[in-house]
């Protein structure tokens, strides 16, 4: 009773049932899987647990273990130099150090294996300049621990973004008041600054190891066995979807270990930047320190974006007569289409459910909107598993084909795995806003579609964009949903340059490549322009 | 009564309501501070006057139109009560004049000219809120409540985001602007000052519950309570037998001779006078003196009988 009666004075009742309903929709294909798992046992698990089980939890916990380490030698420091330092090209590294965000991490292993390569430019220079060294280069390079580098090269962005954004938000007062404390900068930096920002950082580090779980590509070319692999060498190969559902939940599994470790990190110790303190102000560089500076901020750039681009744009011009020009074109529509279509439909569903938890002010909305962010968190494989699952078991043969493999079921993909990527930008500018606008809102006459409409749309329009650019970034590189779920015949620039590269035709998938790289890093220049007008930091 | 409220009550935590039993009235015209101290509740009370929080029990209502009780609620759009908050929220992408008139009946716009000319805004109609300087925005935030020709307008700490330099200045074009558009208002605040220089009426609120509700003067001279003497400025304690009596500072006079003897501790300039902090039976007591006194010197001082105010001894806990 007393449930009924609070339910009853609830306010915006029908806001708050569109977002329970959509969030079913949205969690659906993973409670499907769980039911599953227990309605279907996997034929193959118990071999698969008594021969590489082990070998696939070993190799993904190494694999996070050596990507997390490099993304944080590469991110953190470049990170730490151009909040705190003012020197010439300091704007420069700023502005090309979130680059190699805009080149997936498949296309980042493909092209340094061939790089290093026998036949290879280092290997064909070492060989005609130093014929004595180039017996040493001569290695296999698909190893597990390259791929860590690699990936870490692909990855170091979501810590160098976000390690960013804390350096320079902590403000000067903590720096100035260590200084008075007498710590030497390089202590205040791991005494004060590191400790600080660690939420922010795990922050990044949490995007770091979702990725690497949901890493395909990459994965299939260095033959390392990982979960995401195991599943779909299950259900692929195997034909056996049941260990394909129990390997899919052992991930989940995992996913929901880091996705704990991440909370306790950011409850245990709580911190709000002190926004309103002035801003770091940025120190001169001494001429010894200089030259260090810019080892540190190059390195990261040059290997993660500037070699792989050259290579990329090489082999373009290599492989220029024998571009597919109709279908390049016919592919980028694809992808363009696709993402756009995607990450408009994620921009809504993400304003939505935020402005619904804003404006209900209940535990229940607070609750589904952590839930709904878990789908970054689930590996592109488990969701597209899920979805297939859901499909063949709740409707009859003919509507399941004809809708497994649509369009529908493909965007419906993205939006579960890229809501949180839309949201994050989107929360955090809603946040920024006083409360008193929606009092005052409401005040002046408001009902909640009108305050969406005329105050919280216009004041957050650029956190709207970089969502939207965010979005769109990380579908246009997604491998394991789209090739799973894509309609028959349908290709985008990521699966013809997967599908080029997985057949050893390397050169023949640049122009793929390449554009993926271009568009994203266009929109990427376009973003950092965008995060430049909306957070003046130093 | 212009607004009545009765019994309200209000809580987040059933066991802890943050306002028991609120009951106050307002005259049509009357200006009504609501002092307390931070956390008391006050921006809860405004908010459930506005329809921004409802209300557990009790009854709002304004100009003989029930706004809120056990089965009636009025939604805050349509209760014309202009809010003004403490953090002037002008909307970012909206300039000042489309801030004033945002959202606004057509029938209220023939008020803007009258409005930005009695704010003092009218120069500044295109500026952007950044473009704006604390006093600015405050006014804009006041004009957008009152163009609207609100029954009744809600102040929360408007004074408190600003200087102590400009603060004076813009309390009296405030109070001036009320005064002027003749709307009832009622002012939150916890410093003293806003309190004495604007309001018709004082209600002090503690714990939930209504201290006093009365006359700037009369609350001052007759607190109900040693809280709302407390809160209303210093008080000098003296035991007489086994009583206790308080006086203010301002009662207290420096003699040549009496039989109270005050060993100076602290001489402090104070533009007008010099306020001074001595001690007297082991109590610190403050007064004030046209003259420089020294520290450790031993004065007289004196006060008339009347002057000396006596509560319960369950009170004497506030002072602690």
């Amino acid at each position: 009773m007393e449930i009924i009666k609070n339910y009853l004075i609830v306010e915006n009742k029908r806001w708050i049932i569109g977002s329970l309903l959509i969030a079913f929709l949205l969690l659906l294909p993973i409670a499907i899987l769980f039911i599953k798992l227990f309605s279907e046992p996997g034929k193959n698990f118990s071999y698969l647990w008594d021969t590489v089980l082990i070998d696939y939890t070993f190799n993904t916990f190494y694999l996070i273990f050596i990507t997390s380490f490099f993304t944080l030698l590469f991110g953190l420091f470049p990170a730490w130099i151009i909040s705190n330092y003012r020197f010439i090209g300091r704007n420069f590294y700023d502005l090309v150090l979130f680059l190699p965000l805009a080149i997936p991490s498949y296309i980042m292993g493909f092209t340094y294996i061939d790089i290093l390569s026998f036949t290879g430019p280092v290997q064909s220079f070492l060989r005609n300049t130093f014929p004595v060294l180039a017996s040493y280069f001569n290695i296999d390079y698909l190893q597990i621990e390259t791929l860590g580098i690699l990936l870490g090269l692909a990855l170091y962005p979501y810590v160098y973004t976000a390690a960013r954004v804390a350096f320079s938000l902590l403000g000067s007062n903590y720096i100035d008041l260590s200084k008075s404390l007498g710590l030497s900068t390089i202590k205040s930096f791991y005494k004060i600054i590191l400790p600080l920002s660690r939420p922010a950082i795990f922050s990044g580090l949490f995007l770091v190891f979702m990725e690497v779980l949901n890493e395909y590509g990459a994965v299939k070319y260095f033959g390392i066995n990982t979960y995401t692999t195991g599943i779909f060498k299950a259900w692929f190969s195997l034909g056996d979807i049941g260990t394909a559902i129990q390997l899919a939940c052992l991930l989940l599994l995992v996913v929901f270990f880091f996705f704990v470790l991440e909370k306790i990190s950011s409850s245990k110790t709580k911190f709000f930047y002190e926004t309103n303190s002035p801003v770091q102000r940025l120190l001169y560089v001494n001429k010894d320190k200089l030259l260090f500076f810019h080892l540190v901020c190059s390195i990261p750039f040059i290997l993660g974006f500037f070699i792989p681009f050259v290579f990329i744009v090489n082999n373009v011009f290599q492989t220029y007569s024998s571009i597919d020009f109709v279908r390049l074109f016919t592919l980028s529509f694809n992808t363009i289409f696709v993402s756009s279509l995607s990450s408009f439909i994620i921009i809504i569903v993400a304003l939505f459910f935020l402005f619904v938890e804003k404006i209900s002010k209940t535990k229940i909305n607070t609750i589904i909107s952590h839930l709904i962010s878990l789908g970054y968190a689930i590996p592109g494989a488990v969701i597209g598993l899920g979805l297939i699952m859901l499909f063949s078991n709740i409707m009859d043969s003919f509507f399941s084909v004809s809708l497994i493999g649509s369009f529908y079921v493909l965007i419906y993909a993205y939006v579960i795995r890229f809501l949180a990527v839309g949201k994050s930008p989107i929360k955090s500018s809603l946040e920024k806003h006083p409360e008193s606008y929606d009092d005052t809102g409401k005040n002046l006459g408001l009902g909640p579609f009108k305050l969406l409409q005329k105050i919280h749309l216009p004041i957050n329009k650029f956190a709207l964009i970089s969502a939207f650019i965010l979005t769109f970034i990380d579908i246009m590189k997604e491998l394991p949903i789209t090739l799973i779920l894509r309609p028959f015949n349908f290709d985008t620039l990521a699966t013809q340059t997967y599908e080029f590269a997985i057949e050893e035709m390397l050169p023949l998938s640049s122009s793929y490549s390449l554009s993926i790289i271009v568009i994203g890093s266009m929109l990427l220049l376009f973003l950092k322009n965008v995060i430049n007008k909306q957070l003046n930091v130093s | 009564m212009y607004l009545e409220v009765k019994n309200l009550v209000k809580y987040y935590n059933k066991e802890l309501p943050i306002i028991r039993k609120l009951e106050f009235s307002v005259k049509k015209g009357e200006i009504i501070s609501f002092l307390g101290e931070s956390g008391s509740g006050k921006t809860t009370f405004l908010k459930c006057i506005a329809g921004l929080e409802k209300i557990h029990s009790g009854s709002i209502s304004l100009n003989n139109v029930v706004l809120n009780d056990k089965g009636v609620f009025v939604k805050p759009q349509d209760r014309k009560i202009g809010f003004v908050f403490q953090d002037y929220p002008l909307f970012p992408h909206l300039n000042l004049e489309e801030n004033i008139v945002f959202n606004l009946d057509k029938k209220y716009h023939k008020n803007l000219d009258y409005i930005l000319n009695l704010t003092g805004l009218k120069y500044f109609i295109s500026r952007y809120p950044h473009e704006l300087s604390g006093g600015e925005q405050q006014r804009t935030c006041v004009a957008r409540a009152l163009i609207r020709e609100p029954e009744l307008l809600l102040l929360d700490e408007p004074f408190s985001n600003l200087d102590s330099a400009i603060k004076e200045s813009m309390r009296e074009e405030i109070y001036k602007i009320i005064k002027e558009t003749n709307t009832t208002t009622i002012l939150v605040t916890h410093d003293i000052n806003d309190s004495l220089n604007i309001a018709d009426k004082i209600l002090i609120f503690k714990a939930g519950i209504v201290q006093q509700y009365d006359k700037p003067e009369k609350m001052y001279c007759e607190p109900a309570n040693c809280y709302c003497a407390m809160i209303l400025g210093d008080m000098n304690k003296l035991f007489i037998g086994s009583e206790t009596y308080y006086v203010r500072p301002e009662k207290v006079e420096v003699v040549k001779k009496s039989n109270h003897k005050i060993k100076v501790e602290k001489c402090f300039f104070q533009g007008r006078e010099y306020k001074i902090k001595g001690r007297y039976n082991n109590e610190i007591w403050h007064f004030f003196s046209n003259k420089s006194i020294n520290e450790n010197e031993e004065i007289f001082i004196d006060f008339k009988k009347i002057d000396l105010i006596y509560f319960d001894p369950v009170c004497k806990n506030f002072f602690k």
